[in-house]
This record gives structure tokens, C-alpha cells and sequence, in this order.
């Protein structure tokens, strides 16, 4: 037509003021109404700092006590395999959310509707992207990198270009992640379902073999001990380690200006930058060229209707817990059928699930190697911590969230003819059965590889069952109490104030549990052994924390329950 | 304004709009009525430029939408059926964002947004985050937003729900008044009555396909009625659906 679009050349200042203008007002909205809220977010953050920054330092303290050169191949070895995990988190991160900001989000398709260029709205959602998957990486890292700056010695210059590498670093896998998103969703083949299993498996197969690699060279390190047994262990990360790898900029920067060479930090990360730089420009022209068809594509890509039915598996749910009344157990049944329903909700379930028989090949790789009993039970704690970990984990992304996503449906559970207490019974019936049946099993499974004695795995079990049924309580409790109405997209739900003290509250209690119940035993048994003496009964006082676990399970349980069915039945809709 | 021609939508296997050709003119205040997923929605998110027709031409003010988008957005305002709006924005910023976004001056942005604060009676809210809002105080604020860079053409899904009965008065008031003015307006809506009291033509549409077309007089002459537009309405949908099913 030979007709000159408008000039878009003031959408990147519209959307600058855009954003200055949500946050001045949500900030002012917060100090406003929400002082606590906010103290409580500033405590919560700088607990969890603190507690980084603590175990980094005690980490590279022991290095120190090791004799093993803070500057030197180890060190490198380990922030190289940091960057490389954090990097790969983070490209899954950011690409969920700017999934959900892009195509599902009512501000989408308001903006799309309008003269905005389709690189400027990729723009503005991918800052915010970033900014949502990537605050926990900054705010984690860090402390990690301060620890190491205290404990190695490192000149000044090497504080202030911390967050310069980590701002800059979480360019590389957000760009690489929007691409990625924005190009699967306009050129993915029409049956999806069957494009995504294929690519799941291929990827899951490559993770498998490296994994099993992995944990072969790390077991044989272990058992074996020996350089060239490290060695191996060493060349599985190569492709972390390369001079083309982004993460090995960082270690390399980081590194050189702990050793005081400020030119050699330069360079990796004028790399970082630039390379993060360029990614994110060829991003936006990914965006210019396919956001709008892939917006149309997804809008479209309809298929052949589905009827939706009740699954075996719905009636095992309603049969685990027979214990509750009628109308209770269908609540139970309807939010465990959205949960399975929710494709997103089951890719976090395979990740976690992937993890879980990861824990479990290499459980089955120590019981093979015949390790000695001191290890055993070193290697039995760190499994505790794990499954409860993931427990922690697991509940926060999918219970925490379940009141909040009732949103505007509210009214459907508000006007139900049943006690509002009985829909909070029913959310941690829902809970409490699903993680205890998954964590003891998991724990008493392993415990049996590893041959624990009865007493050991007795301990683990009592742990779990507290860890499991007062995280329930808390996720389901702190849900009501804390909920986030506005919000549709449960991810942010639980980066969000709620599900930040719910985290932090979770993992406090799981430490508080586990060291109460499991610690003193270990502890008193790995000295035992350790010095090599035989026999001799568990003092009764190793028990004394039991008693205090089991109380602190009872209150995780009553006290957020309590707070929740309060604000439940105070709720207007 | 609005010119679709033999325009055909499919959402994987299924057809939303078929062969679909209709012409709206300037000034014109179209009314597009249909059963529940019968292609308004996708008709009217066509002309908005988030989807694209499968086959077939969209054209606004003589842009094609699939490769002149920016161009016939420029013309348009859409007003969906749930409005959105920014929660930490008040209403005016919000209306200055829209005017920004249009590429408005700030003189010119300032004189328009103290016209339609005062059109819409926002003056009392308008100040307010718009988390505070209700339905009706976020539809005429989103109708504010919609008139402020005078668009060319108003495209309205469903404008009366939510809104008082004094609002409904003032709004078929507006529409009327916009139309008169040279706006062309396309509504959808489920209201027969306002339909029957507002448009200039009416189209039904059912299962994808445009089945009558042209004023309430026209309409009439097509069904053999005499009737109201709701007997219309009805007559003409269940004469196509026993021809479907034939």
C-alpha cells in the first residue's frame, strides 16, 4: 500500500512511564496499608540472606580448613557448575512466566489490541520477566559471593562488581528463554501433545544418561577417592566450562577480581553484557517478526473436542481420605481434578518427580558400592533433607496457591451449603494425604536401600510424617490467610508476599523438625563410628527434641489452620 | 470503514467463521448479533488485529490488518467484555496512558482527557487506583479510555452489561451521538432491544456464517415476521440451524 506506519518512536517512554508510575503507586499503596507486610518482606528477604551468606561462609570456611586454595581449579570448578544450574533454572523460569505474560494475560491482549509495536510490549513483559524469575538469583548469589569475598580475602573493587555480573548475567538465559518461547509457540507443530512428549523424552533421556554419568563419576569419587576419579568427576561439567560458556565468564570475572586483576574481570564482563545485550535485541526482533502471528497461532491452534470424564484416579483420591464427610471428600476430588487437569501444574510434578528417581538411582548406586555405616547415615540425612525439601517445595508451588486461585470463583465455595472450615479441612485433607504417602515412601524406600537399622528408619519416618503434615498445615493456613485474589497465575502467587513467608516459615520448620528429631541420633552415631567404637544403647536424652518436634508439628498444623478458617469465614466476595 | 471479504477463521479442526463477507460505512452503528459461540468474538478480535483470518481479507479505514496491522489499529478502540485495566493505575493515568499510546500531544491529551472525565462522570473516581473500581466504573472508564484519541471506529463486545440503568441511558445516548458524528461503531450484544433502539443494520450470525444481514425492516421481510427483533432473531437462527441439520 506503500503507507508509512505510525512513528512508534515514544512506546518505549510510554511504557518506561507505565511501569515508574505501577510501581510509585503500588509502593505508596504499600507503605499506606501494608507496613507490616512490607517489614515482613524486608525481614524475610534479609533472614534468608543472612542465612545464605552464613552457610556460604561456614562452606568456604571449611575450604580454608582443608587447605584447599580459594582462588584456585576447585573454587572455579564449583561457581562454574552454580552459574550452569542457576542458568538452566532460570531459562525454565523465566520462560513460564513470560509464557503466562505474553499469550494468557488480560494485558496482552488490551495491549495487542492497540497501535503498541509487538516489540515494545515483548519488551516491557520481558523486564518484568526477568525481574520475577531472577530477584532470587540476585538476592541468593549475592550473599554466596560476599561469603566467598570475606573468607578469600579480595579487594574492594570486587563488592561493587558483584551485581554488575549478576544484573548482567541474567540477560543470557531470559533472552535465550523469551526466544525460545516465542518461537515454540508459533512454529510448534499443530499436535502439540505429541511434539512436547517427543521433545520431553529425547530431553529427558540426554538429562538421564549425563545424570547417571554424573553420579557414577561422583560415587566413584567418593568410594574411590583419588585425583583421576575427580578428574572424571570434572569432565562431565565440560560443557559448562568452555571458554564459549557464559557461565564460565562469570567464574572468570569473579575470580580474577578476587585475585585482584581488575583488567582480567573486565573483559568477562564487558562479555556478559554485551553478548546479554545482543541476545536481548535479537529477542525483540523475534518479537517483532512472530509475537502477533504466535499470539494468533495459540488463539487458534484449536483441536478435536475432548470429553472430559472422571479417572480411576480421581476415586483412589476419594477412597485416601474416606475418613472425611461427603461433601468434604468432593471438595477434596474437584481440586485434585484441576490439579491434574492443569498441564502446567503436571510439568512441575515430572520435574520433581525426575528429581525424586534421581535421589532414588543414586540411593541404589551407594547400596551397591557397600558403603560404610558412618556413611550411610550421613548419606540417609542429606536424603531427609531432600525429600522435605522438595516436600517444601512442592507444597508451596501447589497448595499454597489453591485458596488464591479461587479469585472472583469465590463465591461458588462461599455460598456452598457447608462450614467455610470444612473447605480449609478438605484443602489439607487434600495435602497432608498426598505429601505423606510421597515422603515416607520415599524415605522409608531409601532408608530400606541403604539397610538403616529399625531405630534410624523409625526416626525418619516420625520426621517425615511431622515435616509432611505441618507443612500441609502451613501452606493450607498461611493460603487462606495470606491469599493474593488478584493474581491468576500461581507462579507469582508464590513469589509473592504470602508464599514468601509461607517458604521461609516451611523451611525453618523442616530444619527445626529434623534437627530435633534426627540430628542429635546421627550426630552421636557418626561420632561412634567415627572412633571406631562398637556397641552401647541411645542415651534417652538424644530423644528429648522429639517431644518438642511433635509440638511444633501440632502448632504448624492448629496456628496458621486456626488463622486461615478465621480469615476464610471473614471473607467477603 | 470495515470491509471483510470471504473472510474464514479456523481454530484447528474447527470452523469459528465461514466465508463471512460484510461491509460496514462510516458513520454506520452495526450491531452483530448470534447465539453463544456463534464467531462474534472472533469477528470482532479479527478486526481488532489479534487474530488473523485463516482465509479471506480483513480490511479498517483500508488496511488490511493482517499485513497493514499497525496502520488499522491506529483507527480502532476495542472495548471487550471484560474490561482491562491497570490495578495500580488511577483512572486518569490511565487515560493518559491510552492518549500517550496514541501518539497524542500532551496539550491536546489534557483538554481531551477533562472531556471525557467529564462525558463519563469519572470526575469522583477518577483520581482512585483502579483496583477500587466497580464493574460499571470500569467499563466507563475503559469507554472514556476507548473515545480519548477519537478513533475512527468503536468496536464494543457486550457495552451494556454492569452498567446502571442511568449509565445504559447515557451510553445508547453516546453511541448515537458518536455515530452521527462520522464514527462507525460495531457492537456485539445479547440485548435485543437496544440492538432493535440503537442500530442502523443489524447482522446474525450463527455456527460461523453471517445468516441475515440489513436493517430491523429488512430482517423482518427476510423472516416473514412482523415481530419484534427478538422474534426476528429467533426465527432466523432456527431456520438455519433445521437447514444445518437437513
Amino acid at each position: 500500500m506503500g503507507i508509512a506506519p505510525p512513528s512508534a518512536a515514544h512506546q518505549p517512554a510510554v511504557f518506561r512511564r507505565l511501569r515508574a508510575r505501577t510501581a510509585r503507586n503500588g509502593l505508596r499503596v504499600m507503605l499506606a496499608s501494608g507496613r507490616v507486610r512490607l517489614l515482613t518482606m524486608a525481614f524475610t528477604s534479609a533472614a534468608v540472606a543472612a542465612f545464605t551468606f552464613g552457610s556460604s561462609w561456614y562452606g568456604f570456611h571449611q575450604l580454608a580448613v582443608n587447605g584447599i586454595p580459594f582462588k584456585g581449579a576447585i573454587v572455579e570448578g564449583l561457581f562454574d557448575l552454580l552459574f550452569f544450574t542457576l542458568g538452566g533454572m532460570l531459562v525454565f523460569s523465566t520462560g513460564i512466566i513470560l509464557y503466562a505474560s505474553l499469550f494468557t494475560a488480560p494485558e496482552a491482549r488490551f495491549l495487542l489490541a492497540t497501535p503498541a509495536r509487538a516489540d515494545h510490549v515483548f519488551a516491557t513483559k520481558f523486564q518484568a520477566a526477568v525481574a520475577f524469575s531472577s530477584w532470587a538469583f540476585v538476592v541468593l548469589g549475592l550473599p554466596i559471593f560476599v561469603a566467598y569475598g570475606v573468607t578469600a580475602g579480595v579487594p574492594w573493587f570486587y563488592y561493587p562488581l558483584l551485581p554488575a555480573f549478576l544484573l548482567g548475567y541474567v540477560l543470557l538465559p531470559g533472552s535465550v528463554s523469551a526466544a525460545l518461547c516465542l518461537l515454540l509457540v508459533r512454529y510448534m507443530p499443530r499436535n502439540r501433545r505429541q511434539f512436547l512428549l517427543g521433545v520431553g523424552v529425547v530431553a529427558a533421556l540426554a538429562a538421564g544418561v549425563w545424570l547417571y554419568r554424573v553420579g557414577v563419576a561422583a560415587n566413584a569419587s567418593i568410594t574411590g577417592g583419588g585425583r583421576d576419579a575427580v578428574d572424571v568427576l570434572i569432565g562431565q561439567f565440560d560443557l559448562a566450562r568452555g571458554g564459549l560458556s557464559p557461565n564460565h565468564w562469570m567464574t572468570r570475572g569473579i575470580m580474577a577480581a578476587a585475585r585482584d586483576d581488575l583488567a582480567g574481570a573486565a573483559l568477562p564482563l564487558a562479555l556478559v553484557w554485551s553478548n546479554g545485550l545482543l541476545l536481548y535485541v535479537a529477542a525483540a526482533w523475534v518479537a517483532r517478526r512472530v509475537y502477533r502471528t504466535a499470539f494468533d497461532r495459540l488463539a487458534g491452534g484449536g483441536r478435536a473436542k475432548k470429553v472430559y470424564g472422571s479417572s480411576p484416579l480421581d476415586r483412589v483420591m476419594e477412597a485416601l481420605v474416606f475418613y472425611l464427610d461427603k461433601p468434604t471428600r468432593v471438595l477434596v476430588v474437584k481440586d485434585f481434578r484441576t490439579f491434574r487437569r492443569d498441564p502446567t501444574q503436571w510439568a512441575l510434578l515430572v520435574l520433581f518427580a525426575v528429581l525424586i528417581l534421581l535421589g532414588g538411582t543414586n540411593f541404589r548406586q551407594f547400596y551397591r558400592e557397600n558403603l560404610a555405616l558412618v556413611d550411610k547415615f550421613i548419606v540417609s540425612l542429606i536424603n531427609l533433607f531432600g525429600v522435605s525439601i522438595l516436600l517444601c517445595a512442592g507444597l508451596s508451588r501447589f497448595v499454597f496457591p489453591l485458596i488464591s486461585l479461587e479469585g472472583r470463583k469465590f463465591w461458588v465455595l462461599g455460598l456452598l451449603p457447608i462450614r467455610r472450615g470444612q473447605i480449609l479441612g478438605g484443602k489439607f485433607a487434600f495435602a497432608a494425604t498426598g505429601s505423606v504417602v510421597v515422603a515416607e515412601g520415599l524415605v522409608l524406600f531409601s532408608d530400606m536401600l541403604l539397610g538403616l537399622p529399625p531405630l534410624a528408619v523409625g526416626l525418619h519416618a516420625l520426621a517425615v510424617g511431622v515435616v509432611a503434615l505441618g507443612l500441609s498445615g502451613l501452606n493450607v493456613g498461611l493460603g487462606a490467610y495470606l491469599p493474593n485474589f488478584r493474581e491468576t497465575d500461581p507462579s507469582k502467587i508464590v513469589v509473592g508476599f504470602g508464599g514468601t513467608v509461607n517458604m521461609v516459615a516451611g523451611l525453618a520448620f523442616l530444619v527445626g523438625v529434623i534437627g530435633l528429631v534426627c540430628l542429635p541420633y546421627h550426630v552421636s552415631v557418626i561420632a561412634r563410628l567415627s572412633a571406631f567404637e562398637s556397641g552401647g544403647g541411645a542415651s534417652p536424652v538424644l530423644f528429648a527434641g522429639v517431644p518438642v518436634a511433635l509440638f511444633a508439628g501440632v502448632l504448624a498444623v492448629w496456628l496458621p489452620l486456626r488463622a486461615g478458617r478465621r480469615s476464610l469465614e471473614t471473607m467477603e466476595f | 470503514m470495515i470491509e471483510l471479504a470471504g473472510v474464514t477463521k479456523r481454530y484447528g479442526p474447527k470452523v469459528a467463521v465461514e466465508g463471512l463477507t460484510l461491509s460496514v460505512p462510516d458513520g454506520e452503528l452495526f450491531a452483530l448479533l448470534g447465539p453463544n459461540g456463534a464467531g462474534k468474538t472472533t469477528t470482532i478480535k479479527m478486526l481488532c488485529g489479534l487474530l488473523f483470518p485463516t482465509e479471506g481479507t480483513v480490511r479498517v479505514g483500508g488496511f488490511d490488518v493482517t499485513t497493514h496491522g499497525d496502520q488499522a489499529r491506529a483507527l480502532v478502540s476495542y472495548v471487550p467484555d471484560q474490561p482491562f485495566l491497570y490495578e495500580k493505575l488511577t483512572g486518569r493515568e490511565f487515560l493518559q496512558f491510552t492518549a500517550d499510546l496514541y501518539g497524542m500531544s500532551p496539550a491536546k491529551s489534557r483538554d481531551k482527557i477533562a472531556e471525557v472525565i467529564d462525558l463519563f462522570h469519572l470526575r469522583d473516581f477518577a483520581d482512585d487506583l483502579t483496583e477500587r473500581y466497580s464493574h460499571g466504573m470500569r467499563q466507563r472508564t475503559v469507554f472514556a479510555a476507548a473515545r480519548v484519541h477519537e478513533p475512527r471506529l468503536l468496536i464494543a463486545a457486550a457495552p451494556t452489561v454492569g452498567l446502571d440503568p442511568k449509565s445504559v441511558r447515557e451510553l445508547k445516548t453516546l453511541l448515537r451521538k458518536l455515530a452521527a458524528g462520522g464514527m462507525t461503531v460495531l457492537m456485539s450484544t445479547h440485548t435485543l432491544d437496544i440492538a432493535e433502539e440503537l442500530a442502523d443494520r443489524i447482522g446474525i450470525i450463527d455456527h460461523g456464517r453471517l445468516i441475515g444481514c440489513g436493517t430491523l425492516d429488512a430482517l423482518r421481510t427476510q423472516s416473514s415476521s412482523d415481530g419484534s427483533l427478538e422474534d426476528v432473531f429467533l426465527k432466523i437462527t432456527d431456520e438455519a440451524t433445521a437447514g444445518t441439520a437437513v
